[in-house]
């Protein structure tokens, strides 16, 4: 349950651990376009939310957790 | 009961579930997949981390809530048990043992515990995220954001509650919002501020900001994303009390603001308006109010659940009655007790949310209303303990309380023995034989109860060996660990019982033979495979009940001892000379290591210590008038045999006289006491001897081993009297003045001073309060 | 006076629960897990009727919900509130518990005069109910 790096996006799947933060950051540094996929995505630790809060990427589907939905949404 | 008494039972649960941890530990060590065990070993911490809870122990319950987050992950399985792990955590439990030991004298913790537990606790969570720069402890706020730790304000809406929308919430009462800025360095704490946030119980509305200002361009690349820069705002409308007890770990970064939508404030309203017209003088708090409305709340969620389940319809129905009782709403209370007694979920339901306290403004009853009686019903009775179904019940008990209690038991003992020596009196100084003879009767009553309560009491004092075996388990894993050697230990017979004194001061002595055993008995792993043993030595304690006696044995596998090394060292220290040595059989010269200064400073090794010796050993058993002894094979291991008394409380003497003076003689060392004609005592040189039943027996006046300048006195017929001791598997004669009877004491052992005085085993009060000398022969004939 | 029946696993936790609703003035009684509490109810011969149940969630032998769930199939004088103390705090417990038969969620340590408070109002006791309202921390 982790991190999926396909060529357009990151797909994050089940919960994300605290660990997989910092590879996420890397890797959306590194992107033209940087995207994330959280359409199976069941929750994230709070570094990796501070990930995506930090750099915002494109979030082409919204994970399940409206909380969380929200969070991202809103600029 | 009081604080005090809620104190220590908090250290006896505490310690209860330390030492359940230790062993589960040890336990889940040789099985890490047993799912059992590991469960046992979370519930423990669990409990151990709850009790800490209720009384603000935060460094205790910070290191124990780390262990507990560890041990959930481990037993889901998202993290893998290691020894790495059972190290961290069984010096975590050690610490937080001392915790307690610190709460048990002074009620509390002292205020340096914080930067340890914070480090034990760090050390812990460090297994479930490795974060790739250096944990701070500390972190280090910076001024820049301002009110980032700013004071609670509660008066006017603080700016942050317009991140919220309230408008287009229901309106339950009692809502309540606040802020959470989580400092910078809590992800290395293995704190999860969103988790956290995420989980709030109610939560109706969740905001996050960055506290500080995101990175930008070139900043982006050397950001931290382990440096928390969350400002997290929500709002709940679960009450208060479970809010703050969500964040009750981080409570200093949390900033709280009751906010009221217009309903509740209405419902405050209508309420004092009303309260007022009917010329209440204490209208209903507005706290109880809201809590009331909650409480109603929960109810109609109870019923909208339901199914099909009578009595949850009726307890929802007796609660929502005790509800508006404690509003003091007459006509809701009475319209309630109106509907039908079978009355549906779907319909109280309707019915609750139509009378619902808050929604409410109609006019209340102007008188207060009659709180209907609760029904009590028959009383209850004592059930008594005739069942027979029942699983043994188990209660726990302070040691201080069953020590005072065995005192009692004791001076009772002892106290009943005057009653004989009264009836005797009474006899023959004042002519009452009647009276003498009731005396004696009633004695005899007495007697009978104070031996029955005797025995109870030790029952109640006796303990499991298993109580001193526990700790072994950990020992040797520590100390094999640190030798590079690989040692089982086997466990037999922990049930096997024996007294509390006789248990306790065995410690000591099994720790010492254990280090010896691990140090110069067990071999190196390669040593062993090169000599055909498998690679692990086994260590295997037995213990057993022989009649009166508790036998431990302790076997190891290991190189056994060196005869001729012994030999040769005893020599060398000058403990015995060469042709003496020469001429012993291996396993006497096996032996002489129990001689003291045996082992001097050459032979430490950091574990075994420093000249403690097995003389040590030995004096320290023979103390509790235990025996050890030793047996070896060179190659094949070595073994140790105590012999224990199962009880050091009611000891039978025999009382004998010699040189004018009182002595005691334990009953289970003596043979046979005997007049023997002085004609029939020979003389050899110094010694004497007589013989009995065909057998010689060496004869020593009690009066020499005592260093008393008298000779035995014989009686009228020229008799002298021999008491017939065992002693190492021979007879001795005692040379005595005279015998008086059989008595049962308590046999105290020498303290203070008196202690290092040989050839006393202790001292004991009798029936006309003088104190008896009880004498310890295997000691005095050495 | 009421009857209030104290179910948790932790001994320190049991003392600490009748203590708080002890010097409330109630009677209290306790039980070690679910199936000590329903010996204890059957036990006293028809007599044993409490007002009142404080029942924690994680216990061995039979937990809180399990309980709970025997209790509401007892008869309706054994009906009383259910006031279930847990140390966790996510919706899905509190859903269990109602789930259950419960009446009240709380969340370990519960603050002392919120026990009180909850266990006044679902007692009916209007007196202890209002010294608890002014005891609670706002």
């Amino acid at each position: 349950m982790t991190i999926r790096y396909l060529k357009k996006h990151a797909a994050l799947e089940g919960h994300v651990a605290v660990d997989d933060a910092e590879a996420l950051a890397q890797w959306l540094l590194l992107q033209r376009d940087p995207a994330v996929h959280l359409g199976k995505c069941a929750g994230v630790h709070g570094a990796v939310l501070q990930v995506l809060l930090a750099l915002r990427p494109t979030v082409k589907a919204m994970p399940a957790d409206p909380f969380l939905a929200a969070v991202l949404g809103s600029s | 009961m009081n604080q005090a008494d809620l104190l220590d039972q908090f250290v006896i649960e505490a310690r209860e579930c330390l030492e359940a941890i230790g062993k589960r530990l040890l336990d889940v060590e040789q099985q890490p997949d047993n799912e059992a065990l590991l469960n046992d070993l979370f519930r423990s911490v669990h409990t151990l981390k709850g009790n800490c809870g209720l009384f603000e122990f935060k460094a205790l319950e910070r290191v124990v809530h780390a262990g507990e987050d560890l041990l959930d992950r481990v037993r889901h399985r998202t993290l893998a048990y290691s020894a790495e792990l059972a190290d961290a955590l069984l010096e975590a439990m050690d610490y937080s043992a001392q915790l307690i030991d610190q709460i048990e004298r002074h009620g509390r913790i002292e205020g340096a515990a914080d930067a340890a537990s914070m480090a034990h606790a760090s050390a812990l969570r460090a297994f479930v995220c490795e974060p790739t720069s250096v944990p701070q402890l500390e972190s280090a706020a910076p001024a820049a954001t301002g009110a980032r730790h700013s004071v609670p304000c509660q008066d006017d809406s603080p700016p942050w509650m317009k991140r919220l929308h309230l408008a287009g919430l229901t309106s339950r009462a009692g809502l309540l919002a606040l802020r959470y800025v989580p400092e910078e360095g809590c992800f290395f704490k293995g704190e999860d501020p969103w988790r956290l946030a995420r989980t709030v119980p109610g939560l109706l509305q969740l905001d996050i900001q960055g506290a500080g200002a995101w990175p930008q361009g070139e900043d982006r690349a050397a950001w931290d994303c382990y440096q928390c820069n969350l400002d997290i705002v929500l709002c709940t409308d679960a009450p208060r009390a479970e809010v703050e007890a969500h964040f009750r770990c981080v409570a200093e970064q949390v900033n709280w603001y009751a906010a009221t939508p217009d309903a509740a404030a209405d419902t405050s309203d209508v309420t004092s308006a009303v309260a007022n017209a009917i010329g209440c003088v204490d209208p209903v708090s507005p706290l109880l109010h809201q809590r009331v409305v909650a409480l109603w709340n929960d109810q109609c969620d109870l019923l909208e659940r339901v199914g099909d389940s009578a009595g949850t319809v009726l307890a929802a129905r007796n609660a929502m009655g005790h509800l508006l009782a404690c509003l003091d709403n007459g006509a809701a209370c009475a319209a309630l007790a109106e509907l039908p007694e079978g009355v549906q979920a779907a319909s109280l339901l309707a019915w609750a949310r139509a009378n619902a306290p808050a929604a409410k403004e109609a006019v209340r009853a102007a008188a207060r209303a009659v709180r209907p009686e609760p029904d009590i019903g028959t009383p209850p009775q004592r059930s008594d303990d005739g069942s027979t179904s029942q699983p043994q019940k188990v209660l726990k008990v302070g040691q201080e309380k069953v020590d005072r209690l065995m005192e009692l038991i004791g001076e009772m003992v002892v106290a009943k023995n005057s009653l004989p020596y009264l009836a005797q009196r009474a006899e023959q100084v004042f002519q009452q034989r009647e009276l003498a003879r009731e005396i004696k009767a009633q004695y005899a009553v007495i007697n009978r109860i104070a031996e029955d309560m005797q025995h109870a009491i030790m029952q109640v004092r006796m303990l499991p060996v298993g109580a001193v075996f526990q700790r072994f388990g950990r020992l040797i894993r520590d100390i094999s660990r640190k030798l590079g050697k690989e040692v089982n230990l086997v466990v037999e017979g922990e049930d096997t019982e024996a007294d509390k004194n006789v248990i306790e001061p065995l410690a000591d002595p099994l720790i010492h033979i254990l280090r010896n055993s691990l140090d110069h008995g067990i071999e190196l792993p390669a040593v062993r495979l090169a000599a055909g043993k498998p690679a692990a030595g086994t260590i295997r304690i037995v213990a057993r009940q022989e009649s009166d006696r508790v036998i431990i044995e302790i076997h190891d596998d290991g190189a056994g001892v060196n005869a001729a090394r012994v030999r040769d060292k005893a020599v060398e220290r000058g403990l015995i000379p060469a042709d003496k040595a020469a001429t012993l059989s291996d396993d006497d010269a096996v032996q002489l290591i129990f001689l003291p200064g045996f082992s001097t400073a050459d032979e430490i090794s950091d574990l075994s210590g420093r000249g403690v010796g097995m003389d040590v050993v030995r004096t320290a058993i023979e103390r509790i008038n235990g025996g050890v002894e030793l047996s070896s094979v060179q190659g094949q291991g070595t073994t140790l045999r105590l012999s224990l008394p199962l009880s050091m409380a009611v000891t039978t003497v025999m009382v004998i006289e010699s040189a004018g003076r009182r002595l005691g003689v334990p009953m289970d060392m003596i043979v046979e006491t005997v007049r023997v004609p002085a004609g029939d005592v020979h003389h050899f040189k110094q010694a004497r001897t007589t013989v009995l039943r065909g057998r010689v027996v060496p004869l020593r006046a009690l009066n020499d081993l005592l260093a008393l300048d008298a000779a035995p006195v014989p009686n009228e017929e020229g008799e002298l009297a021999v008491l017939v001791i065992r002693h190492a598997n021979e007879s001795v004669g005692l040379l005595v003045d005279h015998f008086h009877g059989a008595s049962d004491i308590i046999l105290k052992p020498l303290e203070g001073v008196l202690a290092g005085l040989v050839g006393f085993a202790g001292t004991a009060l009798m029936g006309d309060g003088g104190v008896l000398m009880v004498l310890n022969p295997k000691e005095l004939l050495q | 006076m009421h009857r209030i029946l104290v179910v948790d696993d932790a001994a320190t936790v049991r003392m600490y629960h009748r203590k708080i609703l002890s010097d409330a003035g109630w009677h209290t009684d306790e039980a070690l897990n679910g199936v000590e509490a329903l010996e204890r109810i059957h036990a006293q011969d028809g007599g044993g009727v409490y007002d009142l149940y404080v029942v924690d969630v994680n216990m061995p032998r039979m937990d809180g919900y399990s309980f709970v769930r025997e209790l509401r199939r007892l008869g309706a004088r054994h009906q009383a509130p259910v006031v279930m103390i847990s140390t966790e705090a996510q919706r899905r417990d509190v859903d269990a518990a109602l789930d259950a038969g419960a009446n009240c969620y709380l969340v370990k340590p519960a603050q002392p005069s919120a026990l009180v408070l909850s266990a006044a109002l679902l007692l009916g006791d209007r007196e202890a109910a209002r010294t608890a309202a002014q005891g609670v921390r706002t």
